[in-house]
Parts: C-alpha cells; structure tokens; sequence
C-alpha cells in the first residue's frame, strides 16, 4: 500500500505533465535548433513570453473560478491606443499614422490612469456578470467588441509611434542586463502563486470556481469573489498592454488580436482546467513557457506561417485532450472509466442508469 | 407472505464474484473479495464508512476497473465487464443519487431511446403515454406518467429506477442506500414495491446504513470491513448486536443524551410564513437545546430549514438570536449572525467536491485563520482538519485527498466537520445521519451533545425519528406546512407511535 502502484504514478504524471514536457521540449529543441539555448535566444523566448505570462495569470483566475475572460486582448489594444494618445503630441493623421490627442500626459500620470482603466473594465464586466446574472461568455465578447471599436475610433484605424522612454521602461528596459518585464512577470507570478494557494482570496476562488453553491452555502459571496476576479484580469490585460506598447514603442490599433486563444491555450496546458476549481498558478507559469518555446522554435525554423497557426491549433487541441482525461482519471472512476457528465462521490459514479 | 418468498427464493447462484481487487492511491479499496448472490434472494450488504460497498458494485457493473478477480453470471464466466454487458446480463444499478432525465415526464423517461412514432415519423405522444401507463401498471405502479420526474417524491423516482431496470430484464437489481433519507410512510412503499418484484424471481442487492432495515428486508447479509468480506449470513442466524461486531471488529461506543437545555431563549421564531412552504411558524430555541423537526417530504420542514439560514427567501415574520432581529440575506449574513447549516444535499451545498479535506473542513472558519495580510494560517488549518479527521473517523488517506474521492459516509462526515468547526449560537442540521455508518452515528451523535452543552442551541430536521428521540430535548412535527405538534422529554410523551402518527398528520393539537 505504501509503494506506488500504477495509479500514483498515473496521477503523478497527469498532475504534473506540463514539466515533464517542459524538460523534453527543452532537450529536443536544444538538440536539434542550432542557437536555441544561446543567451540572446533564451532572453528572447522570455521578452515575448512575458506579455503573455502576464495575461495567462488574469485568464487562469478567470478558469479557476469556472469563468472567461474574452475581452482582455481588447483591453490591451485599448490602454495601448489611450496610453499613446494621452501622451504623443498632436499632429494630423496622414499616411497611416496619427499623433496624440496634444495633452502630452507625464507617462507617471498614465500609467496608473490606463491600470485603473484595465481595473475598471474588468469590474465591469464582473458586474454584468455576477450582478445582472448574464452569461460571462456573451458579456466578455461584446466588451470586446466594443473595446476593440473603441481603440480603432480613438486612433483613426492609425498608428501611434514614439512613446516616451520611461512608458517604455516595463517593456524594453533592462536591469543589470535582464529585461524588466522579465522580473516584473517572475515577480507578478511569485506574488499570484502565493495568493492563490496561501490567502483567503485564493481559497475562495477555488471554491467558487469548483462549487459556486456550496461555496456560497460555506458563507462565502460569489459575486464578490468573482467581481474581484474579473477586476484583477482587467487590471492585468491593461499591464500586458503597457508592456507590449513599450516593447513596441508604437501604438497599433488593433495589439494583441487574437492573444485570447494562445492565453488560455497556456493556461490549460499548465493544468488550469476549464472546468473550474482546479489548477495553480505555477502550472500556468509552464505553460507559458512551453508556448513561448514552441513560438520561438517555429519563428527560428522558419516555418511557414501558414503552418504555424496550424501546430498551435494543434497544441491547443492537445492540451485540450489532456484536460479532459486529467478530470476523467481523478474522477473519478480509474483509468478505464467511461466518462460521465455527473461530478459525484463513489457513489454517484456508479450511475449507469 | 412468509410461503411466497421462500417459494421465490432458490439455492441457484445467480452471480458470483471472486477474488475482486481494487486499489486506488494510498487505498487498498478492495481485497480479494469473494461475493454471490442467489436467484431471486434480496441480499443486504452492509460495512463501515469507505468499507468498499460501492466500490465493489462499481466493478460488477464494469464502472471500476478491478486490479484482478472474476465475475461469473449463472455459472458463465465474463471477459469482458462494461455497463452495456452487465446491463444486457440483467444487473442493473440504482444509485443514490438516481440519474433521471429530471425536465421529462414519467412516461418519456421510461421509453427514452425508442419513443413510439407515428405514420408521418412524429412521436405519438398518445402513445407513449398509454404504452408507459400500461408497463408500470403491470408492476403495479401507480404513477401520473404525464408528470415531469422532477415532481415525483425520492421514494417514487427510486420506483421509477427500478421499474426502468425491470424494463431492461434486469434479474439482479443493486440499491445503493435507497432509503438514505426517506420517511417510514416512503420506505413501506419503497419496501413493498421491491418484494412484489422479488416475488416475481427478481433478486436484489441492498446496501444501507439503517440495520433494521436489513433486517426487515434482506434474506441475506454480507458484512464489508476495509475492502475484504467478513463473511456471510442468512438473516435468521445472526442478531444486530453480531452483525455489528462484524462490521466493525468490536462493539460500538455508546452515548447517552444528557440534556443542556437552559432558559435564556436563544432563537425565536415568531409568526413566520412563506407562501407554498410554511405558515404561521413559531417556536423558540433555548441555549444549550436541542429540538428536532420532522415532517413528510412537502411538510415545510425542508424549506425553512434553508429559509432560517438565508439559503432561500425566510418569508415574513421575525425571527431573533439573543433578542436581535435577525433577516438573513445570505448563508454569508446568517454566519455572521452565528446560524450554521448542514444542508441535507450534499453535492449541491455541502461539498467543494474537487477541493480536499483540508479546504473543506475550514471554509467554514477561514476568518479565524487568516493571520496578517490575509494569509492562512497552515499549521492551524492543518490541525484543525487533523483533529476532525480523527474525531469522527473520516477514512481517507491524509487531509489532501479530495472529497470527491471519498466513499459517501466519509463525505458526510466532512461536511459535518465543516460546521461543527464553527462555534455558532444556533446549529441547523438537516438529515446529519445520512449514509453514515453506525459507529460514526453515535460519532457525530456526541459531538451534538458535547456542542449543546457548550451552549449551542441545536434544529435537526430529520426523518430518522428514533434518532431525534434518542437526541431532542422537543420533537416538533410539521404538516403541511405548520408546527401541529410538539412532544418533549420534560412531558415524558415523545413516543415513537404518536410521532409518527403525527407526521403523517394523524390528530393533532395544533395549538403547539
Ligand atoms: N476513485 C477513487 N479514488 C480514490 N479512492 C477511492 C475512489 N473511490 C473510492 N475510493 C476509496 O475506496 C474506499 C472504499 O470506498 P467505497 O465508496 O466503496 O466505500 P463504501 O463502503 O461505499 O462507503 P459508504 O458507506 O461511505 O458509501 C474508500 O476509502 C474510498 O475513499
Ligand atoms: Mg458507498
């Protein structure tokens, strides 16, 4: 009974696949792709994984609470097009591109601003949700929608460039050499990884996500928790946005479209299920790796780009499949287990009828 | 009566299993367990919390794949175990938590799969209706097949399950705890319906807490203890207090009721009614009490249950805890005010089933735990759920199991835990005994008593009316939606007979 048997070795990879295929990416890749372990390619795959280590973070509490969050890479094109627009000076749009709105906001004073926007955003659509009992799917496309719309109005379909150097200080400044957005991701997971697992916060969105009546039954309130939730994505899609308007240094009206699926794409294959309940933060942290790995491996192949869209629909399905078999093998019923719709103890299982 | 069933009851093994095994990580499930059952016999299997029963019927119908052993079908050996095969064998399974197709009427989850058509390819709804009418009438079923399921009683969506097993040829049929939460009144009818199909040659295996109920019912009995089978016996040769020792390898610790009832009044109800759940409530709870409220399915009871704690809308009238009003908006506000609920479906409200023992057992007290900044307090948390593990003696193999891996007495027990570890004025419980197991009974049955002479003031709704007795310092029974009743240890007439007559709304003197 002490020895591992089979199933622990089972539930040993299935809870932590995401590292052992890590480990294997790593070694093949760094076999095979001249140049891929050279320090200049591993601060690369880092720099570009960040923006997107930022926003699985918001993505993952969403999936932890059993939600989703679709307009995150609107808010980014969003905060990215009023950030530039605040700060750039006036000049008229010719030729694609525009200049600002001539206040030329101190980037001090925008930062926080376009945070709060982010913040305030995603409350909004918490709001809607939890509030006025709408769907979260339809509710996070619109907003969108109506995000996206609006970052397209505000700068003319144009493109924004020159933003000052310390806005672009979290994107493409570096610190004795390593890249800000780096530490400030590393950072940003540290500080998310401990909330989730060691803090009230935490326990109550796993709850929610998992259970929402019983949680509300163990006197927690779900609106509360998810409403915080969905405040904490916006808050950090609008971070992503400044850190890829300041890697970029120009604003583009339409950043960050269709970030959503590799986001949730990374999510899920760190082991956040889709279901709710379930996941860590550290697990999302491997699964930014591991695409940001694979994106950079398929850039330095040159890989057609008509191919690449391919492998990582065909990542996202992967990771989808093992999602799937991951709740079928903890549930429920051993490994040969059909699958069943019912989430019961041992003895619902057993259902047949 | 006596004739008929030693008639229908034949020596022919109909299944046979042996040498089962089954283990799951850090549980041996099952041992080699060797398991029969007669043609036509109503064979009770019975054991402690997490003993293996479920487990056990998981493998005969092929949910759970067995590490070794065989299953052999009148004396035919299967390679092969699936749903569908043992379903095309004639087992069939009914859970405790019986999966219909709950929007549905009666008659179209009886012929779902091949509804009748018509000449133009439509569903004959005529005839569907007829058709089912006609099958459950030849069981002798009475039952409105144009109902939605979901109208039906627990009792009656039991029947419903065996009726459909029966349409399927089923000749052994598995009751996972049917009885878990049925009044007396539901389980005669539960009862009755299953030896009319006894009757008929079909055999059943009865799986349950409730020994009497064994007694009553069964022709044989199969003790589980810690994944192997302690033996077999036919009813007649064995007495409870044995089959006991069996089960659990010794005797049962006992417990006594000494009662803590004080004066100061601690809950008041006053007038409360809520339109289609109850009218005119009023009573008061003292410190240290214990009352028990317990009615038919429909009586009201259920609902204020999760009206006091803000589960549901409480109505109108008022209510108070130590002299203040109380209006709970939410289980949050109703914490708050120190009323604590153990709601009586558990996968609905009581379990976080995806999250371990650990979370579950201190979501209840997580303010107390939160040290500086809103961090959790580990060690504490760790102990707590330590201290509960082994008070009420939840089998799993360590506190980060998650509860959804648990056998179902052992869920019970966690949800219990989770309120008992709060330190409320006023404990609600709501069936706290369902599908736990004898020892853990008495387990939880002296937490109650060490908590009311804490002072805490205690409401079980519970249809387990012997148990209230042994438990309540008042008994109050609801009919229709009113208190008609009360009995008291003090007046020295909470005598079973009466009650139950009581609850099914025999005289009463509604000035209670
Ligand atoms: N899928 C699973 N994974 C891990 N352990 C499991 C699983 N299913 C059951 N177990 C364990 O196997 C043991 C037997 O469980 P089982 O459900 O058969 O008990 P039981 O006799 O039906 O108990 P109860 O009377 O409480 O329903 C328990 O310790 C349980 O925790
Ligand atoms: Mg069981």
């Amino acid at each position: 009974m002490q020895t591992p048997n089979r199933h622990d070795l089972l539930e040993i990879l299935t809870r932590h696949f995401i590292w052992v295929v890590l480990v294997f990416t790593v070694v093949v890749f760094g076999l095979t792709i001249k140049g891929y372990l050279g320090l200049a390619n591993i601060a690369n795959i880092l720099i570009t994984g960040s923006v997107l280590g930022v926003m699985v973070i918001g993505q993952s509490l969403c999936l932890m609470a059993r939600k989703l969050d679709l307009s995150a890479e609107g808010t980014v094109s969003l905060v990215a097009v009023v950030a530039a627009w605040l700060m750039l000076p006036y000049r008229e749009t010719d030729l694609a591109q525009a200049g600002g709105l001539g206040v030329e906001l101190d980037p001090l004073i925008v930062i926080p601003l376009i945070l709060a926007l982010g913040a305030l955003i995603g409350f909004v659509n918490g709001f809607m949700i939890m509030k006025l009992n709408m769907n979260f799917f339809i509710v996070t496309l619109a907003m969108q929608l109506v995000l996206r719309g609006l970052a397209l109005a505000i700068s003319e379909g144009a493109i924004m460039p020159g933003t000052p150097a310390a806005f672009n200080w979290l994107g493409g400044g570096r610190i004795a050499g390593i890249p800000v957005s780096v530490i400030a991701t590393i950072g940003l997971y540290l500080v998310f990884g401990f909330v989730m697992s060691r803090m009230q916060f935490g326990r109550k969105v796993y709850a929610v996500g998992a259970n929402e009546d019983a949680a509300r039954a163990s006197g927690f309130s779900p609106a509360r928790t998810v409403i915080l939730v969905y405040t904490a994505s916006g808050f950090l899609a609008a971070l992503a946005g400044w850190m890829l308007l300041g890697r970029l240094e120009t604003s583009v009206p339409n950043l960050g479209i269709g970030l959503t699926l590799n986001v949730v794409a990374a999510a899920v294959i760190g082991g956040v299920s889709l279901k709710g309940g379930e996941g860590s933060i550290i697990g999302a942290f491997a699964g930014v790796l591991f695409l940001a790995m694979v994106n950079n491996a398929l850039n330095l192949m040159n890989v057609d780009p008509l191919w690449v869209n391919a492998v990582r629909g065909l990542i996202i399905l992967v990771a989808l499949i093992i999602d799937a078999q991951k709740t079928r093998y903890a549930g429920r019923a051993g490994p040969s287990a059909p699958t069943r719709t019912v989430v019961g103890d041992a003895d619902q299982n057993a259902a047949v009828s | 009566m006596a004739e008929t069933r030693a008639l229908a009851r034949s020596d022919m093994t109909l299944l046979d299993m042996r040498g089962i095994s089954k283990s799951y990580p850090g549980v041996q499930a099952l041992q080699d367990a060797d398991f029969s059952v007669r043609r036509g016999e109503i064979h009770g299997l019975v054991g402690k919390n997490g003993a293996g029963k479920s487990t056990l019927m998981g493998v005969l119908m092929g949910i759970r794949a067995a590490d070794s052993g065989t299953i052999a079908i009148e004396g035919e050996t299967l390679h092969h175990a699936s749903p569908q095969i043992m379903i095309d064998a004639g087992i069939s399974y009914v859970p405790q938590h019986i999966n219909l197709l709950n929007t549905l009427t009666v008659a179209e989850n009886i012929l779902v799969g091949n509804l009748p058509k018509n000449r133009f390819g439509l569903v004959d709804w005529q005839a569907v209706n007829d058709d089912s009418q006609a099958r459950l009438s030849r069981l002798g079923l009475k039952l409105d097949v144009r109902q939605p399921v979901e109208g039906l009683s627990v009792a009656e969506r039991t029947m419903l399950a065996i009726a459909k097993a029966l349409f399927n040829d089923a000749r052994l049929i598995i009751l996972d705890e049917p009885t878990a939460a049925l009044s007396r009144v539901d389980i005669d009818l539960l009862f009755g319906f299953v030896r009319a199909q006894q009757e008929q040659g079909v055999a059943f295996i009865y799986i349950s807490h409730h020994l009497e109920e064994v007694f009553e019912i069964c022709d044989r009995v199969t003790v589980m203890r810690d994944g192997q089978i302690v033996g077999t016996r036919a009813i007649s040769e064995i007495n409870v207090a044995d089959l006991i020792h069996m089960m659990v390898g010794g005797g049962v610790k006992e417990y006594g009721r000494e009662s803590a009832a004080g004066h100061e009044v601690v809950f008041e109800v006053q007038d409360l009614s809520r339109r289609g759940a109850y009218e005119h409530v009023s009573f008061v709870l003292r410190r240290g009490e214990v009352i028990g409220i317990s009615g038919l399915q429909g009586s009201g009871a259920d609902e204020l249950a999760q009206g006091l704690f803000g589960l549901e809308r409480m109505g109108v009238g008022e209510v108070t805890i130590a002299g203040e009003v109380y209006r709970p908006g939410s289980p949050k506000s109703a914490f708050e005010a120190g009323v604590a609920y153990l709601p009586q479906d558990r996968h609905r409200y009581g379990l976080v089933q995806l999250r371990s023992v650990r979370e579950n057992v201190t979501y209840s007290v997580l303010d107390r735990l939160v040290g500086r900044l809103g961090v959790l307090m580990r060690q504490d948390e760790q102990a707590i759920t330590e201290e509960y593990i082994d008070k009420l003696g939840i089998v799993t193999p360590g506190p980060e199991q998650r509860t959804l891996l648990l056998s179902g007495g052992n869920q019970q027990k966690v949800v219990f835990a989770k309120l008992a570890a709060t330190q409320p004025a006023v404990l609600i419980l709501h069936e706290p005994s369902q599908g736990v197991d004898v020892q853990a009974k008495v387990d939880i049955f002296n937490i109650i008593n060490d908590l009311s002479r804490q002072g805490v003031a205690i409401m079980i709704i519970s249809s387990e009316v012997r148990e209230l007795i042994g438990l309540c310092d008042r008994i109050l029974v609801m009919y229709e939606g009113r208190i008609t009743n009360e009995f008291s240890r003090a007046a020295d007439d909470m005598l079973p007979e009466d009650i139950l007559l009581a609850i099914e709304g025999g005289p009463g003197d509604a000035d209670a």
